[in-house]
């Protein structure tokens, strides 16, 4: 009985998983929540909260005067299962203005994908 | 097959017998050996970096059975000679119960003598616990350092304690340094020190950073740009004294009360390694918006020079107190 019992569990389908490891779930919620923006010393340079369009799928902040724009750490919250593409791994450069980043949210069950514009304006 | 069988079980049942046995086997308290001669001991008390003229801190204790005699002298040398104010105590101290060290003074006061500092007992003592304070010497930099601690007896015994090597920093230090607005405001990581606009006319190479107090954009507040910065932006209604135009990197850093330089509470210390290790590529030539605890990573112009200046603290009428640790990537 046993034996059968672990033969059954043994081929049970493990839950998905996408490249990352990551578990996919049936989540299609797929928009950014907050963001963040920390200095080369890991403080905010943030001067204001952000403006997130979850409809034009944008993201406005304002640092402050005298940031370092080459070395700053963006940080996203994403709703639930989410995950950005491509990984923030490090320092990210800001320096061009005139051409903002572009990070794109991918829902829980991997099927919907937005990308984000983040716009940095000095104050 | 049976018997064989029996004999494993018997074999594996004896082992864990035996293990049992053996880990329940009660080891004896044994009496230590009373002090029968004189003996040493001693510590360190000094963490971090040992930094050129900056102390070293030991604690040396020594004590004979009072049959024996008492204490006739202790000496400490070091393998380089202590700078100025280099000395071992002459009081003995004990904590007491409200934990506070308190001194009782057991001898002359020590006498230096090129790397030897010797301290005659003068009261009738058996026990004592000294402190020896080094004063890293400016030519011990780079080097290693070691200290032979020794006591004699009245009965002509000489007890030695062996402490070290200890590698010295490299790093230079210079704490309180007083830069101002529009007055000395001109830092020097060269001379490690802060100019004004005359003096820095005459010094302009050595230039590495204008302290300025602007209150417009609000988040300026001070500021320590390299004047090879955008002057538009981060040196407004500055006036550069002639050839002084140094591009030097600046990386702003919170949290990093380094202990030497803050001379506050914190148990953090910049050492040589992280000099060595700070990134600079991509470092702006400009930090603003600092306080009071921030610090700043500098990288001079000519790369001769790394250095940490913290900000020990800043005045809303447009000045600052800084220190800072100097590296010199050019010194072997």
């Amino acid at each position: 009985m046993m034996m059968v019992a672990s033969l059954f569990l043994g081929c049970q389908k493990d839950f998905p998983v996408d490249e990352d490891g990551l578990l996919i779930t049936f989540r299609r919620e797929c928009f950014v929540s907050n963001f963040e923006l920390l200095g080369n010393d890991f403080v905010s340079v943030r001067n204001g909260v952000p403006i997130i369009d979850t409809v034009a799928q944008t993201i406005n902040v304002t640092v402050n005067f005298g940031t370092d724009l080459k070395n700053l750490y963006p940080q996203f919250t994403l709703a639930t299962d989410c995950k950005l593409d491509p990984k923030i791994t490090g320092k990210v450069d800001f320096s061009d203005l005139a051409n903002p980043k572009t990070w794109t949210v991918v829902s829980g069950d991997r099927q919907v994908r937005k990308a984000y514009k983040v716009f940095v304006k000095v104050q | 097959m049976i018997m064989r069988k029996h004999i494993f079980k018997t074999l594996i049942v004896a082992g864990l017998w035996a293990v049992t046995l053996t880990s329940c086997e009660k080891d004896e308290y044994k009496v230590p050996d009373p002090v029968s001669a004189l003996t040493n001991d001693a510590i360190k008390r000094t963490l971090g970096p040992n930094i050129a003229s900056l102390p070293i801190e030991f604690v040396y204790a020594m004590a004979i059975p009072k049959s024996k005699g008492k204490l006739a002298f202790a000496e400490v040398t070091a393998s380089i000679p202590g700078a100025a104010g280099t000395f071992l105590e002459h009081r003995s101290f004990y904590t007491n119960s409200s934990g506070v060290d308190v001194p009782v003074t057991v001898g002359t006061p020590s006498v230096t003598n090129g790397a030897t500092t010797k301290m005659n007992f003068t009261v009738d003592t058996s026990a004592a616990s000294l402190r020896y304070y080094y004063i890293v010497p400016n030519e011990a930099r780079g080097q290693k350092v070691k200290f032979t601690f020794s006591v004699t007896a009245s009965d002509g015994t000489t007890a030695y304690y062996e402490m070290g090597p200890y590698d010295v920093s490299k790093m230079e230090i210079k704490r309180n340094i007083a830069v101002s607005n529009n007055n000395m405001a001109f830092l020097s990581i060269a001379d490690m020190t802060s100019y004004n606009a005359a003096s820095a006319a005459s010094n302009a190479a050595k230039i590495d950073l204008v302290y300025l107090y602007r209150t417009t954009p609000t988040t300026f507040t001070h500021g320590l740009v390299a004047p090879g910065a955008d002057a538009a932006l981060y040196l407004p209604g500055v006036t550069l004294p002639s050839g002084v135009n140094n591009a030097t990197k600046v990386i702003k850093v919170f949290s990093l009360q380094d202990r030497n330089l803050a001379q506050m509470q914190f148990g953090i210390y910049v050492d040589d390694i992280d000099m060595q290790k700070v990134d600079f590529n991509n470092a702006p030539l400009h930090a603003v918006g600092l306080r009071a605890e921030n610090g700043v990573w500098v990288e001079t112009a000519d790369k001769k020079y790394r250095a940490y200046v913290f900000i020990n603290s800043v005045n809303a009428n447009g000045s600052a107190v800084v220190s800072m640790l100097r590296y010199d990537m050019t010194a072997k």
